[in-house]
């Protein structure tokens, strides 16, 4: 048996590095879409914050943005905002429910005390009514068109408060992750009426699931703006990404979130060791390698992920160490891991509960916390779980991305036969 | 030889389920331990909905999203969510176990706002706009209420919950030895990760302070020794020296800096034993205002 009983910090370290075997490096998707831009950095060449970012041009929003923005959602440091604007960053993204507000309240006060209003780009998001619930529950409370209207007007009025501004410049209907939540009629009467009062300048939505969410606004027709995760882990997802491409083509803005897959934030604090700041910057320039996406929006909390950050606004030349991080080959059999989109589970004749099992098998083999990992699969609805999964000699469904489901399912069942995992 | 191994991976196996086994009893019984805070009977007969769910730090986004990310830095380290009926009204219940006290008001002092109405429910709480959220231990509870009747319902159910906590011991204590002339009410902080934005500062308490139109902030970072204290002190003077100027504060005592950049304005600061001092937007009175500080943490 391969002894995959990983040390944690080690993949930690290569956490999305899950793509990076030498036959990916090869291909042209490998730079999302770009060729011919692979050379490698010559020496010296990484970029400094004070060289004059890149721009690129928001869809048919006519904005023109460096492309790389702040995510202010996880900073409380509100000198972060003045810094960044001396950097160069000129688009701040916040929403109503960050800190319950008070992050809209910090983003607004120190635009006013910077007096540079009509010089930058803000966005917030808001929540349709009962967002907040547990997303796995069957919602029993319906709400009307017009009562997500008149919810939404109510929050975006509390948020343009907060923010100390007369509107902003891009509205997000916020976690919009099912065709209903893109296309619910209440807010999008809501955004609409407030686009004609020139209280939102471009409407935009926010979702966790990228292809669902362009191909619906596409069709539409009345969202200006996406925002959507992208990172290294989805480079093998060619459905995404040439939906990504025929968004841009029909002048849909595309901002790029989650650039590096949960950064400093997510990994163990017990650890005590960060990535490596070479990580982060081949990651965030893997994703703005692709002309598609007009800027990206990573959520730093200090000055130096912010500096960090925004050198790869003027230079998307890989260094040596960005591209040995990049191409660790060592990482693609078991770094992979699953997005949680769900596209695997039409494959599975026997209803099992794939992406559950999937976490079980990240917790328990890439983070070694067979705790967790018994909790997560304990969780699983009976019928849905790795007992079902006995009725196959081997798992047919396959994964959108790059992980390797069928290795990893007989991975569980070796690790439950040892009884670490009760199934 | 290979029985010798097999031996061996039997041990290891056995002693890791057996390790597992416990874990998973640990968390098993803090979990039984926060169902009892929704055990029969509720307010008003208030009934759960679905059984409550946990969540822990790995998967808190699937049911907050990017606000999670925030619970993380604090350190949280279970949510029980739960939804509640009563008559015509709803209630989402969340009890965020934070682990320690500090870190509890840490998320809590995060979110709440000097323009709340306050209520003395556990250690501190708030209503606003059909919440109710209060401090208490080591737990931040937030309560949302809709219909009829529930903020009446929030009440019951937040008095319910902290009689149920049990447990109460208060504020942070460090924040009583600073000065309490001028504070602005609700505006302290307990700060775990890149207080300000440095890593090194890490981690602090926050008080805002308010005093003939001019406000300042007193930051207290809390280092692991005198010597670090020091070293963090080096650190932040090198900081505003790149980014700005700096210059001794020696009105203040040996090593104290008087600092300014673009972006962070004016600071003072020195240390005092552990502690590292911070006064952002520093006036008349500064001096005299570190010193009481100084005295006050001795």
């Amino acid at each position: 048996m391969k002894n995959f009983y990983w040390n944690r910090r080690d993949f930690l370290a290569k956490v999305t590095a899950s793509l990076a075997a030498s036959p990916l490096l090869s291909r042209a998707n490998f730079f999302f879409g770009q060729s011919g831009k692979s050379a490698p950095a010559p020496a010296g060449a990484q970029a400094d914050a004070a060289s004059k970012p890149i721009y690129r041009t928001l869809g048919k929003t006519g904005v023109s943005l460096p492309i790389v923005s702040m995510g202010v959602m996880n900073a409380d440091v509100p000198g972060l905002i003045p810094r960044s604007y001396e950097l160069g960053i000129r688009f701040f993204d916040t929403a109503a429910v960050y800190q319950q507000g008070r992050n809209e309240e910090m983003v607004g006060r120190m635009i006013k005390e910077m007096g540079v209003r009509a010089k930058v780009i803000i966005s917030t998001k808001v929540v349709r009514p009962g967002w907040t619930r547990d997303r796995g529950q069957t919602q029993e409370r319906a709400y009307s068109t017009a009562e997500v209207k008149a919810h939404f007007f109510d929050i975006f009025q509390q948020s343009l408060k907060r923010l100390q501004m007369d509107y902003v410049d891009i509205v997000f209907n916020h976690s919009a992750d099912s065709p209903a939540d893109v296309t619910s009629e209440g807010t999008l009467e809501a955004m609409t009426a407030l686009k004609k009062a020139g209280k939102a300048r471009f409407l935009a939505v926010s979702s966790h699931q990228p292809e669902m969410a362009l191909k619906e606004v596409m069709n539409l027709g009345v969202y200006d703006v996406v925002l959507i995760p992208i990172n290294y882990t989805m480079a093998n997802d060619e459905g995404l990404l040439k939906t990504i491409d025929a968004a841009a083509k029909k002048g849909i803005g595309l901002v790029a979130m989650k650039t590096q897959a949960g950064g400093p934030v997510r990994p163990d604090p017990k650890l005590g060791k960060p990535l490596t700041p070479a990580s982060q910057t081949a990651l965030l320039k893997w994703v703005l390698h692709h002309d598609a996406i007009t800027t990206a929006i990573p959520g730093y909390t200090t000055y130096e992920q912010l500096e960090q950050n925004f050198s790869v606004a003027s230079s998307l030349a890989y260094s040596r160490e960005e591209r040995e991080f990049l191409g660790d080959k060592n990482t693609l059999a078991n770094a992979q891991f699953c997005v949680q989109c769900r596209a695997c589970q039409a494959d599975c004749p026997q209803g099992v509960n794939i992406p559950q099992l999937m976490r079980t098998h990240m917790y328990a083999v890439q983070y070694a916390n067979y705790w967790l990992a018994a909790d997560t699969m304990r969780a699983i609805a009976d019928g849905e779980g790795l007992a079902v999964c006995k009725a196959c000699t081997s798992c047919r469904a396959t994964c959108r991305n790059s992980v390797n489901i069928a290795q990893k399912i007989e991975h569980l069942k070796a690790l439950s036969s040892t009884g670490i995992l009760k199934a | 030889m290979l029985r010798g191994f097999a031996s061996l991976l039997i041990l290891t196996l056995t002693s890791v389920g057996a390790f597992c086994a416990e874990r998973t009893v640990d968390a098993d019984s803090k979990r039984q331990e926060m169902l009892k805070l929704l055990a029969d009977p509720l307010p008003s007969g208030a009934v759960t909905k679905h059984g409550a769910s946990f969540y822990g730090p790995d998967n808190l986004y699937e049911y907050m999203d990017g606000g999670a990310d925030i619970f993380v830095l604090y350190g949280v380290r279970t949510l029980m969510h739960a939804d509640l009926r009563a008559e015509a009204v709803e209630v989402t219940v969340d009890v965020f176990d934070m682990g320690a006290p500090d870190t509890a008001f840490g998320i809590y002092a995060a979110e709440r706002s000097p323009g709340f109405h306050y209520k003395a429910i556990g250690t501190e709480g708030y209503q606003y706009e059909g919440m109710l959220n209060f401090l208490q231990d080591r737990y931040y509870v937030k309560l949302l209420g809709f219909g009829d009747g529930a903020d009446a319902l929030l009440e019951k159910l937040s008095q319910l919950l902290s009689q149920r906590i049990g447990s109460n011991p208060g504020f942070p204590k460090l924040l009583a030895k600073l000065p309490a002339e001028n504070r602005i009410p609700h505006s302290e902080q307990y700060i775990p990760a890149s207080p300000l934005g440095h890593a090194f500062l890490a981690p602090a308490y926050a008080v805002a302070y308010k005093a003939d139109d001019r406000e300042y902030k007193l930051l207290v970072t809390v280092a692991s020794d005198a010597a670090d204290a020091q070293k963090r002190l080096k650190q932040l003077e090198q900081h505003f020296a790149t980014s700005g100027q700096c210059q001794p504060a020696t009105e203040l005592g040996e090593g104290a800096i008087r600092a300014s950049n673009s972006f962070e304005g004016s600071v003072l600061a020195e240390t005092k034993g552990q502690y590292l001092l911070l006064l952002l937007n520093p006036g008349k009175g500064s001096e005299q205002f570190m010193r009481n500080v100084a005295a006050g943490l001795e």
